[in-house]
């Protein structure tokens, strides 16, 4: 990589058709590891102008109103008026339910040797990131296009009502020696209910509601030399599915690292945690942020591979880019000694099972919007850096 | 998702009437027409009216007229989103935008033609004033054929002054000019309506003129109606509406309109009503129907706008003045088919008019008794027909009739009873429960009103209704909690309302409207039938023409070989086609009323064995539409209640003295409740919400004494439950301190317990188990169960914070299914039918009780949940619907929808219903199914079966005996084409041949008469083959022979005739050329055919697999018979004479025996050596 150069990330707001699906989808999912941790659900959402489709198929001793429990989501994203609206747009629901074609094994009540009975049931190649940008040693670009869309949508609910649900950003962060200096651009795309108000009105609304308190207090803030670019093209009326369709786990990028690392190409959002390709992907974030936080490296990306029908992981890797205290092969040795990447294990470290029990089912939902890592908002168990100075001796 | 970031510069924008009057005022205030109208918004600069506002506009203005002679569909301008003016280049544009592109189907005096309109019409706005829709905005198809529909809307100057015309042309067929009418806007439009109508200034009588008059029957000649459309729709659709008008019939190739009226309405009325239409005058009577957004309106403002008071009600002789103005408050009666039209059908049909003209034939050539015998087997066919079809009619007229409302009404001040029917707009009621909503009414004042409106919505669960004002415009009739409407019933509660619409402007009566406008769609056996009946008469015609013009120049006598040719298509012309289809359907309907169901169309018989998707309705048809206690969970258990007996959750029967918490909650639930206990001499009844006679049901099924318990817990006080305090409270005197009783939301419930009872134990309530009572209160919740926590406590006077009470546990209740629906549903499967289940009710509902009744296949389960299903595009439901099994929150409109939806996919539909909101969609599908138990009237009249002790396990027998009788009509058919063909065959393989006459026209209707149709009736009364109903259904689509079928039929037909010519030629090998050899032939022909009939029997199985086919004792008796008389011909030597044969030897009968034999053989062998393929293609 060149010395000095400029990265950029994008994010989209709760009321992107894409994120709006994944968040369907979580929320399914939460409802039914509320009535039954044990369940097995995969939950996939496609919705374009008038029609949300939900294709659920579900193992597990619970009942969950789909078509209601889509409506609450896009209620209370904002589509609550226009051409599509959660009171009155046709939800189609693809339900298959299965029942005890699955093991329901609780690892909770498994000994360690035991936890080899719950194994990967998917080829997956994962990858878990961390770095020193930020306090949450998350990628800045990303993190500052989230902390936008996090403004974007308060603002939305509180103060600009004229704003409509849909909005995205891409914040470019000029980096020089491997460290982020300055921002170097921030284009903000809106969306407003109706014609009204004008253009310039929601420049400045958007410059100073949203831009400016979403930097308040941070490092790096825009600078005279930003480049500041909102909805450049003009306006966008409505927006969100009556405009453009959207899809459950086509915003990978967002939910991760912002292209700042590898990612798996699996979506994270509408599986239950039993996927691997969900666990593993929180599991390799923990242990990359444990290796950053024990100071052992600037930036670390773990990966994990998994095949069908094996319990641990087939390959362990640590990549630290150059910036290692050790030798990557040694960390690789003590991230594997240290961490056991089981899917069961991984269940049991992280209770991924009993969360959305223990948030009124919210916990999925939330994390399907403005990232499933590198966030200090929600407690997120992989983002707790408690075993960082074991990792470190 | 970038391309959608586009710059918008959107023009000014029409949001509200105001804007919109003063335009319409420039427009319409000189007397303008439509084209002023575009003319005028052409000249504006750019601007955009929204499709809503546009909407009310119409309703305040004549411009829906307008438009109507424009496009007179009104489903285009009720999907009219917005118009949108800008200008392209220096030309203006006018463009109309739709919520969606139309197909509208068009009887026109060209046959059905279909006007295509796309999303968007476009209009040009030429310098004069001239206005040209955009070439390819609209289309016409016909004949297949898709043209271009050129608008054009110009002002000439004819020899009458100056006149604006609408020119419509497409290709160089169709070109048509029509006159636009001159506009005035109405001032003050709302208050029209109150105000008597002035009497409209006649115009010029000469527009209609009476053509004749019967009392009720009045013909009129309309000036201006000859082949234009628009003006035949204007007319209909005004007319009809008319007080005193029951039919209205415009013709535009006549030029005249028929009108069924009252007999008290004169021709001279109605010419003058007729001119004012044409001249677009609207009387004060249709402007009355407009519906009105009264749920958007204050009380004040409705009883403003009524000329009411919301304390006095209406002045007594105001109400007389209106109800002489407006009519009754009474829908009409469905109309009956009329006899006389019943009758004609009977003869309509090409076989019986061949027939006809074949026994005047015979008849004028001397053949009197020949045509007797013909034109009797017609007038017996169409006299079966005729009175089996009317049998039914009488039977469905017969069925109860719906009982006349009383309503309560306030006049003057005064508060009493009147008839129902005298209800007018205006008029303030009072509602109370129990009581039967007489009209539609904006409701001014309620006590806690909740009102049933199934019968309208579908929703078994009462709504709650309040007197506010509502701000959102378009919310679905459920959701209009200030409205009450006619046919609900008030369940709770009170309340005072404004009458807003009586009679047919109810919504009840929009509905019946809408009847008028659903066509019944034909069924495939009529088409069948019809298709097959011409096409065989006319092949016999031509043979029989062929033997003729083949006789006579051979040299056969002209008159003989004429009445050879007439009784020869006497015997070939399947007239027992019409015969036997009449009469196995009509046997069809005497099997299915012996079953407790009757049909209203006869043809629905046979429908029923094509149907591949059957709609359920859920509420009260796969439920019982009775709330039933259906699980408790107490003291940590839990407790399901079936079928009146209490189980515990592993479904072992439980005791109940040792389970105290389920009782103690019953007994809590009951006391705080208001359930009334009625004694009858069945026991006791229960009487109140449903929610709580469903706890005070369970309460008797355990055995508690409830009137002891009442006794012996006198009620103190009660609280009522409200909309802040979800639960309600009941104190009672226990001798001590007061016993108080809580029951409601479980979430408010709970949190004012501290402490539970286990095993009637009182202990603390843990924070543990609370989260256990949350988390199954929501797993109830979650199968759609309407939960109740109840609690009870001590003390009565202690504030509500410190009352420290006791959780007992949660009751759910809901409305579960009927018994035995899971096995009806596999037996669905069974027979390859799709169960559907469409339901008014939430998707957790729906999903719930279909989980219970194993709608799913292979659990997988399809729901579409859609509160607006007219924003789905009509070709995306079409192809959801084959796949889906639920349709929830859907309105009565979407049950139409959804059904045209699935016969637009190719697909057969049964639907069954019972509310008078499902009269459209029982009317559309190709079997409505009415449940006739609590059915209404009006369901049952537009169904084409109705179900009288609505136990839909009963479809099931239907589609068996729909099966069997259309594979009845198949064999008979089946043996009338083989054997026809052979007679035919033989006649004209003989006279080709020059071996002369095998028979004489006396002898071909002997064999017409002995061999066709008492065989064909007996076949006709083949009882359900054992497998039809492991069968998949018939595709209705294919022709009821398919090319097997045919090669089949060909193939013993050739048997046949090959047999008969065996005998034959052996005969004239032996006798020569004579009545001897033809005896034998007679002889053996009619007995193959005798003996054949025996393997028409059934298609896969033979005569040597007696269990296939159930007994029937009419075949054995027909083939016996004929036989036996076949013998009695050649003994009797009357009939001898009269026949023309001569006594036969042994070896003549050894002869006609044997190659009688045969065909019956040969076909057996042939059915059995065809049976592996063909079962190997049916798996």
């Amino acid at each position: 990589m060149p010395a000095e150069y400029i990265f950029t990330s994008e994010s989209v707001s709760a009321g992107h058709p894409d994120k709006l699906c994944d968040q369907i989808s979580d929320a399914l999912v939460g409802h039914y590891l509320r009535q039954d941790p044990l369940a097995s659900v995969i939950a996939e959402c496609a919705v374009s102008t008038g029609i949300l489709f939900v294709s659920v198929k579900v193992t597990a001793d619970a009942v969950v109103d789909i078509p209601n429990t889509a409506r609450e989501i896009i209620l209370d994203v904002g589509y609550d008026q226009g051409a599509f609206n959660g009171r009155t747009c046709t939800v189609m629901t693809s339900l298959s339910e299965t029942n005890g074609a699955y093991p329901r094994v609780d690892e909770m009540a498994l000994d360690d040797g035991d936890l080899d009975r719950l194994t990967a049931q998917e080829n997956v190649t994962l990858f878990g990131f961390a770095c020193t940008h930020t306090p949450e040693l998350a990628p800045l670009p990303l993190w500052c296009a989230h902390q936008l869309m996090r403004r974007y949508d308060h603002v939305r609910r509180q103060t600009l009502r004229y704003l409509a649900p849909d909005a995205k950003c891409q914040v470019g962060i000029a980096f020089a020696d491997h460290q982020p200096r300055r921002i170097d651009s921030i284009t903000l795309i809106a969306s407003q209910h109706s014609e009204y108000p004008s253009l310039a009105t929601l420049r400045a609304d958007l410059a100073e509601h949203v831009i400016a308190p979403a930097f308040d207090g941070q490092p790096v803030v825009p600078d005279e030399r930003t480049r500041l670019q909102i909805n450049p093209e003009g306006m966008m009326l409505e927006g969100g599915p009556a405009l453009h369709a959207g899809l459950t786990g086509r915003k990978n990028g967002v939910d991760t690292y912002g292209g700042f690392s590898r990612q798996s190409g699996a979506a994270l959002s509408g599986k239950d945690p039993t996927r691997i390709d969900r666990a593993g992907a929180y599991a390799a974030r923990h242990a990359a942020k444990h290796v950053v936080a024990a100071g052992l490296a600037d930036l670390c990306e773990v990966q994990l591979s998994y095949s069908i029908g094996i319990a641990g992981p087939v390959s362990v890797r640590v990549e630290t880019f150059g910036t290692g205290r050790i030798a990557d092969d040694k960390l690789t040795e003590r991230v594997r000694q240290h961490f056991d990447f089981r899917p069961g294990a991984i269940l049991r470290r992280f209770n991924l099972r009993r969360l959305a029990g223990m948030h009124q089912g919210q916990f999925y939902r939330r994390l399907a919007v403005y990232g499933h890592v590198g966030r200090s908002d929600l407690g997120l168990p992989w983002e707790a850096i408690g075993d960082a100075d074991t990792l470190r001796a | 998702m970038t391309a959608t970031f586009q710059p918008v510069s959107r023009p000014l924008s029409i949001s509200s009437v105001a804007d919109l009057e003063p335009m319409l005022e420039d427009a319409f205030g000189a007397g303008g027409t439509f084209r002023d109208l575009l003319a005028m918004l052409g000249a504006r600069p750019s601007c955009l009216i929204s499709g809503a506002v546009l909407r009310e506009a119409l309703d305040a203005t004549q411009l829906r007229q307008a438009l109507d002679e424009f496009l007179p569909y009104p489903q285009l301008v009720e999907s009219l989103d917005e118009i949108r003016v800008f200008r392209s280049g220096a030309q203006p544009v006018i463009e109309f935008h739709f919520a969606q592109p139309h197909m509208i189907p068009q009887e026109t005096a060209f046959g059905v033609v279909t006007v295509q309109v796309a999303r968007t019409l476009s209009f040009r706005i030429e310098e004069n004033g001239d206005v040209t829709l955009q070439p390819g905005d609209m289309r016409v198809r016909w004949f297949g054929v898709t043209e271009n529909l050129v608008v054009r809307i110009r002002r000439i100057e004819g020899p009458q002054g100056v006149q604006d015309l609408l020119q419509v042309s497409a290709g160089n067929v169709l070109s048509q000019a029509m006159p636009l009418t001159s506009l005035t806007m109405p001032t003050r439009p709302a208050r029209k309506a109150i105000v008597p109508a002035a009497v409209p200034v006649p115009p010029p009588a000469t527009i209609a003129v009476t053509v004749h008059r019967l009392p009720g029957r009045i013909r009129l000649r309309v000036a201006g109606l000859y082949r234009n459309l628009a003006q035949k729709t204007r007319i209909e659709r005004h007319l009809a509406r008319q007080r005193g008008v029951h039919a209205v019939s415009a013709n535009i190739l006549t030029g005249t309109v028929l009108v069924q009226c009252d007999a008290t309405i004169s021709a001279g009325d109605l010419e003058l009503r007729v001119s004012a239409i044409v001249a677009g005058v609207e009387d004060s009577a249709s402007e009355w129907v407009e519906s009105r957004p009264w749920h958007l309106l204050d009380v004040a403002e409705v009883a403003r706008l009524q000329g009411s008071s919301t304390t006095d009600g209406l002045d007594p002789a105001v109400a007389r003045q209106r109800l002489e103005e407006l009519g009754a408050n009474a829908l009409p009666d469905v109309r009956r088919r009329s006899r006389v039209g019943m009758l004609l059908e009977q003869f309509s049909s090409l076989p019986v008019v061949l027939l006809g003209a074949s026994a005047l034939l015979s008849i004028a050539t001397g053949g009197l008794a020949d045509g007797a015998v013909i034109l009797s087997v017609v007038l017996i066919n169409a006299g079966i027909g005729y009175f089996t079809e009317n049998w039914a009619e009488t039977t469905i007229s017969s069925l109860s009739r719906g009982a006349r409302p009383v309503a309560r009404v306030v006049r003057a001040g005064v508060e009493h009873d009147l008839p129902g029917e005298e209800l007018v707009p205006g008029d303030l009621i009072v509602l109370k429960r129990g009581m039967p909503v007489p009209a539609d009414a904006r409701l001014v004042a309620t006590d806690d009103l909740t009102v049933d409106e199934s019968a309208l919505t579908g929703e078994s669960v009462p709504v709650a209704k309040h007197a506010g004002v509502l701000v959102e415009r378009d919310v679905p009739l459920g959701s209009r909690t200030n409205m009450i409407y006619r046919g609900a019933i008030v369940t709770g509660g009170g309340g005072r309302a404004l009458v807003v619409a009586t009679g047919l402007a109810t919504e009840v009566g929009q509905i019946q409207r809408m009847l008028a406008e659903t066509e019944q769609p034909e069924t495939p056996l009529q088409r069948q039938l019809r298709l097959l009946g011409s096409q065989l008469a006319l092949v016999s015609l031509a043979i029989c023409g062929g033997v003729f013009v083949i006789g006579v120049l051979r040299g056969q006598g002209l008159l003989l070989m004429l009445k050879t040719a007439v009784s020869l298509a006497v015997a070939a012309i399947p007239e027992g086609l019409p015969t036997v289809a009449t009469t196995t359907l009509a046997l069809g309907v005497r099997r299915l009323e012996r079953r407790n169901i009757l049909v209203r169309r006869l043809v629905a018989v046979e429908t029923l064995g094509a149907i591949q998707d059957v709609c359920l309705d859920k509420t009260g048809t796969i439920t019982l539409n009775q709330m039933r206690l259906v699980s408790v969970f107490a003291s940590m258990r839990l407790y399901l209640h079936k079928e009146g007996a209490f189980r515990c959750d592993d479904e072992a029967p439980c005791t109940l003295q040792a389970d105290d918490d389920l009782l103690r909650l019953l007994r809590l639930s009951f006391l705080c409740s208001e359930v009334r206990i009625v004694s009858t001499d069945a026991g006791l009844t229960t009487r109140g919400t449903p929610t709580e006679t469903a706890l005070a049901d369970a309460a008797l099924d355990a055995g508690i004494d409830v009137v002891d318990l009442r006794q012996r817990f006198p009620l103190l006080r009660a609280q009522p439950r409200s909309e802040q305090r979800g639960y309600m409270v009941t104190w009672h005197d226990d001798g001590g301190a007061g016993l108080l009783a809580i029951k409601g939301a479980p979430d408010q419930v709970l949190g004012l317990c501290s402490l539970q009872s286990r095993q009637g134990v009182v202990i603390p309530l843990t924070d543990d188990d609370r989260a256990r009572i949350v988390t199954e209160n929501e797993r109830m919740a979650g199968q759609a169960l309407r939960v109740l926590g109840v609690a009870y406590g001590y003390g009565n006077d202690v504030p509500e914070e410190q009352r420290n009470l006791i959780w007992v546990g949660l009751a759910g209740i809901a409305d579960p299914p009927r018994a035995g629906m899971q096995h009806l549903m596999e037996r669905f499967r069974a027979a390859g039918l799709h169960p559907i289940m469409v339901t008014g009710d939430q998707s957790a509902t729906a999903h719930a009780v279909a989980r219970q009744i194993g709608l799913r296949r292979d659990g997988h389960l399809e729901g579409l949940d859609a509160a607006q299903l007219e924003h789905v595009p009509p070709d995306v439901l079409r192809s959801l619907a084959q796949r889906l099994d639920i349709f929830s929150r859907v309105s009565p409109a979407h049950k139409l929808r959804i059904v045209q939806a699935l016969q637009r996919a190719g697909r057969v539909v049964a639907m069954t219903g019972d509310g008078i909101n499902d009269g459209p969609a029982l009317r559309a599908a190709d079997i409505g199914i009415a449940m006739g138990q609590d059915g209404s009237q009006l369901a049952q009249e537009v169904a084409d079966i109705v179900v009288r002790d609505d136990n839909l396990q009963i479809i099931i027998i239907a589609v068996e005996q729909g099966r069997a009788i259309y594979d009845d009509i198949k064999k008979a058919l089946h043996f009338i084409l083989a054997s026809n063909a052979s007679e035919i065959g033989v006649m004209l393989l003989a006279t080709t041949a020059g071996l002369g006459e095998p028979f004489n026209p006396i002898q071909l209707l002997w064999i017409n008469l002995v061999t066709d149709i008492f065989p064909e009736l007996a076949l006709g009364v083949e009882l359900p083959e054992t497998d039809v109903m492991a069968r998949p259904p018939r595709n209705p689509q294919a022709p009821m022979f398919s090319r097997a079928d045919v090669g089949r039929i060909g193939l013993e037909g050739a048997t046949l005739i090959a047999s008969t010519f065996t005998a034959y030629g052996a005969g004239l090998a032996r006798y020569g050329i004579g009545p001897r050899a033809s005896t034998i032939a007679f002889t053996s022909l009619t007995a193959a055919q005798l003996l054949y009939a025996i393997s028409c029997r059934s298609e896969q199985h033979t005569m040597f697999e007696p269990a296939a086919c159930p007994p029937n004792p009419y075949l054995p008796l027909a083939v016996g018979g004929g036989l036996a008389l076949q013998v009695l011909a050649t003994l009797l030597p009357g009939l001898r004479r009269i026949l023309g044969v001569v006594p036969l030897g042994p070896f003549d009968w050894a002869l006609a025996a044997g190659t009688a034999v045969a065909p019956l053989l040969i076909s057996e062998m042939t059915k059995e050596l065809s049976r592996p393929r063909s079962a190997m293609r049916r798996r």
